[in-house]
């Protein structure tokens, strides 16, 4: 009997990657070949002195309990002080910058420790994919909070991307727009529309075709798109 | 345990109702991994009580930094070096005690004697000790998978996106792990049989 077929399946089944058909037919195959039922059977052993060499006093279940009470009572996405130690120094120079170029005075740096609750409206866009930390802003708030792969996004937010990190907008036409890291990117109302203003860093966008007109501002002047992928960067 | 293709996107799900303030499912995550990660503590601290401590340290750790993990579907590769890191930092901090283990100073009559637990009553605790450190001394990768797989029961395709791998390079490195833990713990095997 040739044991080809059984010895593929035989790795499946070390793999976990078997189906539970295969492995009835396994079994079945190794109860009548010697040579399959050893290496089968060995297998189960070996897991059986894994798990038990390596198993601890404490149920999964009592662990659990045991951590999530010593977890402080809420998360800390309400106090970025606490939640970014390292970051905190960055974004709170970032903070500074944005605050003296857009005018804002120093007195705003004792506004409320609060999320800050957009006041401007909503725009047709979602986060596709987000890499590291991302740090977001409303208009008119001094606040900077970690964007999450939920977040809503509204007009006039502030975006900065930390070292290493990255994210993806996805427009209502599917379009996307790149930010990548060490970048700020502001979403400005622009003519009753939404227009992308790169404030340093590299954005890439890949729209949907064909686009009606497309710009990104920037510090240096306005880019417009003419094909449906480029970049931008702003040193 | 969730259905073997969708777990990286259940541990997705859990992650963000975690980072939503759902402490719950954190409870959840801690349940699916406190093995793996015990498991990780274990091959490297010989105390069994200081490996509690710090895997109970890993969540901990993992549940405060859970918005800098940037990809969800790989938290138990990302918790691993968790564990790992944490386990350096205890040795490192008792290293003036001589309660530090490694690799290479795995002492089985010392570690036997330090084995605080045995769940299994078909190994002796020298026989705990011979597997944790003929696990540990294999390559770090080999030593992963091992873990992910019999202890954590992930499948190859499973830890193969919790590291970032190809699932083809996941398969070649349970099967060389197998083979060198098959023939290194030949010994055990005729003595348990």
């Amino acid at each position: 009997m040739s044991c080809e077929k059984y010895n593929e399946l035989i790795e499946k089944y070390l793999n976990a990657d078997i189906e539970d058909t295969e492995l009835d037919e396994l079994k079945e195959h190794s109860l009548q070949c010697a040579s399959c039922h050893k290496k089968f059977e060995h297998i189960g052993r070996f897991e059986d002195i894994v798990k038990s060499a390596f198993s601890s006093a404490t149920t999964a279940g009592q662990a659990s309990d045991s951590i999530l009470s010593k977890l402080p009572a809420t998360r800390v996405v309400s106090d970025p002080a606490a939640m970014f130690s390292k970051q905190m120094a960055v974004a709170a120079s970032i903070f500074l910058a944005v605050g003296l170029l857009s005018g804002y005075g120093l007195a705003r740096l004792n506004a409320d420790k609060q999320i800050a609750v957009p006041t401007t409206a909503k725009v047709p866009m979602k986060v596709a994919r987000l890499e590291g930390t991302v740090l977001v802003k409303h208009q008119n708030s001094d606040l900077w909070y970690p964007l999450m792969p939920a977040s809503g996004i509204y007009v006039g937010d502030t975006f900065h991307s930390t070292a290493k990190s990255a994210f993806v907008l996805e427009l209502e036409d599917k379009s996307t727009i790149e930010l990548n890291q060490n970048s700020m990117l502001v979403l400005r109302l622009y003519n009753g529309g939404t227009q992308f203003h790169l404030e340093h860093g590299k954005l890439a966008a890949a729209l949907e075709s064909p686009h009606p007109p497309f710009f990104v501002s920037t510090p240096h002047g306005r880019v417009e798109a003419l094909g449906t992928e480029f970049t931008v960067t702003v040193e | 345990m969730p259905d073997k293709s969708n777990i990286a996107a259940d541990d997705e799900k859990l992650i963000e109702a975690t980072l939503q303030g759902d402490i719950s499912s954190f409870g959840i995550i801690v349940e699916r991994y406190w093995d793996m990660v015990i498991a990780f503590a274990l091959s490297r601290i010989n105390n069994a009580t200081d490996a509690e401590d710090i895997a109970q340290e890993s969540f901990l750790k993992a549940y405060s930094q859970l918005h800098r993990l940037r990809n969800p579907s790989r938290f138990a590769g990302w918790l691993s070096k968790i564990t790992v890191q944490q386990c350096v930092n205890h040795i490192r901090k008792n290293a003036h005690k001589r309660i530090a283990s490694s690799y290479t100073t795995y002492d089985v009559d010392a570690s036997a004697q330090a084995v605080a637990f045995n769940s299994n009553p078909g190994l002796t605790d020298e026989q705990i000790c011979f597997v944790r450190q003929t696990v540990s001394r294999l390559p770090e990768k080999f030593h992963k998978v091992i873990i992910m797989r019999f202890v954590a029961g992930l499948s190859a395709v499973q830890i193969a996106k919790q590291l970032g791998k190809r699932h083809g390079t996941v398969r070649v490195w349970l099967h060389r792990a197998y083979q060198i833990l098959r023939k290194d713990l030949v010994s055990l095997f005729e003595e348990v049989k």
